[in-house]
């Protein structure tokens, strides 16, 4: 006999699990602590990346300059001022990735939550039948 | 406005059966509008500007996720422009992986704005990117549109120059980047457009989200004055060379579609048909769920609280009130439990008469 209470409950799960479920899923096999490193992780890398792009682009574009005055410019201060950039680049942007993913987890962790809630209806219900 | 109502549940009912097809062909329209539209402008790979090639794309993008849409995008305009130009498609490439690297990585969903947003400029509706979405999005939203801003005065940046950069010689190569990156940073009609679009954007999503009356009209109304007002103070102070009756006839456009969007609001909201397959121990489920269709709540009750004179009857009176009240917040059969994004705050439309 088909009980319709518990076809409608796993009927909501399984549409969570196909949907956004599986993404919260992902993200809930972490703790907290190693998904917002890994999340830190990749923000850190993506900043260098795009640091060393913006930089490549400046010189390039800087180029001819920079050739004429090879011999006059003072090299230690512009890489450290480049330092400097960096650091500052990479510090926001990595701020900002740790808001975004700490945002993310806690909603990721409030969905799993009803979701294992009605795991837990749905085995008593099964018992309840046994 | 009965007919209106009418036409909306029937529009609703509609969608509901036949979503699951719907939505690959809107997008396989989508990706075919973006990237004939990339052939056309750009066009300068004749292999490229194929109808068969273009048909083949959409239809990959019909089938495969959302963000496909602007990687293929990508793809065709950057193989346009390394015809043109071998060091604009290195300028356009880094641009492309920077807005990749720092935004979309976060929010992958919003790679549709990004891809769109140029093609509603180039179709001279771009006052209704922010309206929309202000009215859809998040604040974040604002980056995309940005983003997309900035996609497409390069693409414009491109193709107005690209007379200039096809007769440089090859050893000019330098010059060519400059003159596409001076360009570009030097074009302030792009400056003040990207913040009169961001600020609107934030300003008419957080509108959208005060719990007054008329929430979506102020924040449409109070949009579209702002990205006015903007784009005249910026043309005013950096002479961008605006046309003022393109703004405002774009900005009444743009109310048009938002007052639209408005009326179907609990389409874009909708939550979708599932079909879901499982099993337990005794059968294979294959289960076809289907939403209630959902209207505001739009009865008000009147409670006429009078002070009584005799204080037993009010000791009697609150004792009710406050068990009418408990079993409001703990109804005898919830033990289901409601997903949150689902059914919040609407109540189901069943049948009135039975209320």
């Amino acid at each position: 006999m088909l009980n319709e209470k518990r076809v409608i409950l796993m009927t909501r799960m399984a549409a969570y699990e196909a949907g956004e479920g599986r993404r919260n899923m992902a993200t809930g096999r972490y703790f907290r602590g190693d998904y917002v490193a890994l999340q830190l992780l990749k923000a850190f890398i993506s900043a260098t990346l795009s640091f060393a792009l913006i930089l490549a682009v400046y010189v390039y574009y800087n180029f001819e300059t920079f050739m004429e005055g090879l011999y006059e410019i003072n090299l230690m201060e512009f890489v450290r001022t480049q330092v400097g950039n960096y650091l500052r680049f990479t510090v926001v942007y990595i701020i900002i990735a740790y808001v975004v993913c700490s945002v993310k987890y806690a909603k990721a962790r409030g969905g799993l939550r009803k979701y294992y809630n009605n795991l837990k209806k749905l085995s008593k219900l099964y018992q309840e039948r046994e | 406005m009965t007919v209106l109502l009418e036409i909306r549940e029937k529009i609703k009912e509609i969608y509901s059966r036949i979503d699951a097809f719907l939505i690959p062909f809107v997008r396989f329209l989508l990706a075919f509008i973006v990237l004939r539209m990339i052939n056309d402008r750009l066009g300068y790979m004749t292999r490229l500007d194929n109808t068969a090639l273009v048909l083949i794309a959409s239809l990959l993008c019909a089938v495969l996720p959302g963000s496909m849409i602007l990687f293929l995008a990508a793809v065709f305009s950057l193989a346009h422009i390394y015809a043109l130009s071998l060091e604009v498609a290195a300028v356009t490439f880094v641009l492309y992986l920077l807005v990749y690297l720092l935004y979309l990585r976060f929010a992958p969903k919003e790679s549709l704005v990004v891809a769109l947003t140029p093609v509603l400029f180039a179709l001279h509706i771009p006052y209704v990117v922010p309206i929309v979405m202000g009215l859809v999005g998040t604040p974040a939203s604002a980056v995309s549109v940005a983003c997309g801003i900035l996609v497409y005065f390069l693409l414009a940046t491109v193709t107005g120059n690209a007379t200039n950069i096809g007769g440089m010689d090859s050893d000019e190569a330098i010059a060519k980047f400059r003159l596409v990156i001076d360009s570009l940073m030097g074009n302030k009609q792009m400056l003040v457009l990207i913040v009169a679009f961001a600020v609107v954007t934030i300003v008419v999503c957080l509108i959208r989200r005060l719990s007054i009356e008329h929430a979506w009209t102020i924040a449409i109304i109070a949009g579209v004055v702002m990205n006015v007002m903007i784009l005249l103070v910026g043309d005013l102070i950096y002479d961008a060379g605006f046309s003022f009756g393109s703004v405002i006839l774009g900005s009444l456009l743009a109310v048009v579609v938002a007052k639209v969007l408005e009326f179907f609001r609990f389409c874009v909201d909708y939550s979708r048909t599932e079909r879901v397959q499982f099993e337990d121990e005794e059968y294979y489920y294959y289960v076809k769920a289907v939403p209630k269709m959902m209207v505001p709540r739009s009865e008000r009750t009147v409670k006429r609280i009078n002070r009584s004179s005799n204080p037993e009857a009010e000791e009697y009176g609150r004792r009710s009130r406050m068990q009418e009240e408990e079993e409001e917040y703990y109804p005898e059969d919830d033990d289901v439990e409601v997903w949150e994004d689902d059914y919040e705050e609407e109540e189901y439309y069943e049948d009135e008469g039975n209320e």
